[in-house]
């Protein structure tokens, strides 16, 4: 089996990984190689979207991508969206509406919103936000306060 | 203490990517991904195509493949209206289709199921082609395919072969491609009023016990339907389609229909329903999609209202 070395473009830096195994999963990558722990590792299966990060501006699984299926396309994580104005809006939104307990999902939730705010000038109504949240799960909050956090960080990037 | 210590470090420093290993293949050209397949030994190589089931089904040892070919570099990801037939890529991700409006207005069956799949993130990767040549009995996908009589295009090394869905298909996992065979494109032939409806215990992250296909084609014999979360695969029920005469049923017909769906379909107990709840629910949501496809379809024009 082949170990190539992998290049990956992650939160607008060329990064390059040495023997990296074909098999292996981005999540892999960013947490155990690139050392961005904000991803979490949570169902593995696709169900849960902890493991949420930005492909080519899109949300996606990244427990269910290889990383040499990346190509060219950037890769955004956590990490990226915290360090730009809509993350940090999303992120001090989901603060205020008290939407974090125990927090293992909140990356995943933070990246799913704030691309969709992202996406265009004016947001969608909170419905259709909370509508792209539906793969995002998370047993603490009964997310009632998420959907309070959603409006909030509507409102703030408005 | 110190074995505490010990054990942190240990998880910080878990290797990757030892749960499984295989050699991934990338080829440039549909022609050269032909000839790899064709070059594999038997039961060696699996195709990638979105990996939202392939990856699942490795991580898990239902599937040990030393290779894996993937499908990223083939030219497959478009979409496009021939008249009013709907051409898709097999490789085209899910999430563009359900972002297109005419494909909402033309086939709404089809962008129903398509919503019903996963989460928007998976439906970022997830593919037509993917559901059609893993061939999931819990594919929400599948009975609409077969309603709206979809047609797979296959590329293999005698060269291109074209054939209903419904033909296609076999039971989990298995379709009748040959083994340096791949799915090229979906066609869809004509617009149509189309309904997806299904039943789970919980709306998100959960399989289907019970999913029903309905579309009033342009072609005779206009309607069908069509069943999923049956084994060993979705399947079209043409007893209970011959019932329905006209493009707008009576509700007697659309009853008879109903009964007739939900005495044909063979279903089987798991964890997620009775074979006989199963039943009861096929009777209803068949007369419900029956109904919502009805109402979808253009009003004649005798019947518009006048404009003011």
């Amino acid at each position: 089996m082949t170990d190539a070395a992998l290049a990956l473009h992650i939160n607008g830096q060329s990064r390059r990984f040495a023997s990296v195994p074909d098999a292996e999963r981005l999540l892999d990558t960013l947490r155990w190689r690139a050392g961005l722990k904000g991803t979490k590792e949570g169902c593995r299966t696709g169900d849960c979207g902890a493991c949420t990060v930005l492909v080519g501006g899109e949300p996606t699984l990244s427990c269910l991508l290889l990383s040499r299926e990346v190509g060219d396309e950037p890769v955004t994580t956590i990490e990226g969206v915290a360090a730009v104005p809509i993350g940090q809006a999303v992120i001090k939104a989901f603060a205020e509406a008290g939407a974090v307990q125990c927090g293992y999902c909140t990356p995943g939730f933070v990246v799913a919103l704030a691309a969709q705010l992202g996406r265009s000038k004016s947001p969608p109504d909170v419905e259709s936000l909370v509508d792209g949240l539906e793969g995002n799960l998370c047993r603490c909050t009964g997310y009632r306060a998420i959907e309070r956090a959603v409006a909030l960080a509507r409102k703030a990037v408005q | 203490m110190s074995s505490l210590v010990a054990h942190r470090k240990a998880i910080n420093r878990r290797p990757v990517g030892v749960r499984v290993s295989f050699q991934l293949v990338q080829p440039a050209t549909p022609e050269e991904a032909v000839r790899l397949l064709a070059g594999a030994s038997a039961g060696q190589m699996s195709v990638l195509g979105g990996g939202t089931d392939l990856l699942i089904d490795i991580d898990q040892a239902r599937a040990s493949p030393r290779q894996v070919l993937s499908l990223r570099k083939m030219p497959w990801r478009y979409l496009r209206w021939e008249g009013s037939s709907l051409v898709v890529g097999s490789t085209l991700p899910l999430r563009t289709l359900e972002l297109d409006r005419r494909v909402q207005q033309q086939l709404p069956g089809l962008w129903e199921a398509i919503r019903d799949v996963g989460s928007p993130a998976l439906r970022a990767r997830a593919t037509l082609g993917g559901n059609v040549g893993r061939c999931s009995p819990a594919s929400d996908l599948l009975p609409m395919l077969i309603a709206l009589d979809a047609r797979v295009r296959i590329l293999g090394p005698s060269g291109v072969r074209e054939h209903p869905v419904d033909l296609v298909l076999q039971e989990s996992r298995k379709t009748n491609l040959g083994p340096a065979e791949l799915i090229e494109s979906l066609i869809f032939p004509s617009a149509a009023p189309s309904t997806y409806m299904w039943q789970r215990v919980q709306p998100v992250n959960d399989i289907s016990q019970v999913g029903v296909a309905t579309a009033y084609l342009p072609d005779a014999p206009h309607w069908r339907i069509a069943l999923g979360g049956l084994q060993p695969r979705a399947r079209r029920l043409s007893e209970a389609e011959a019932v329905l005469r006209s493009a707008r049923p009576t509700h007697l017909e659309q009853e008879l229909a109903a009964q007739e769906a939900a005495r044909r379909a063979e279903f089987v107990s798991d964890k997620r329903a009775t074979e006989s709840y199963r039943r009861r629910l096929v009777a209803v949501m068949v007369r419900r999609a029956l109904q919502t496809t009805i109402d979808r379809m253009p009003r004649p024009a005798a019947a518009r209202k006048p404009s003011r």
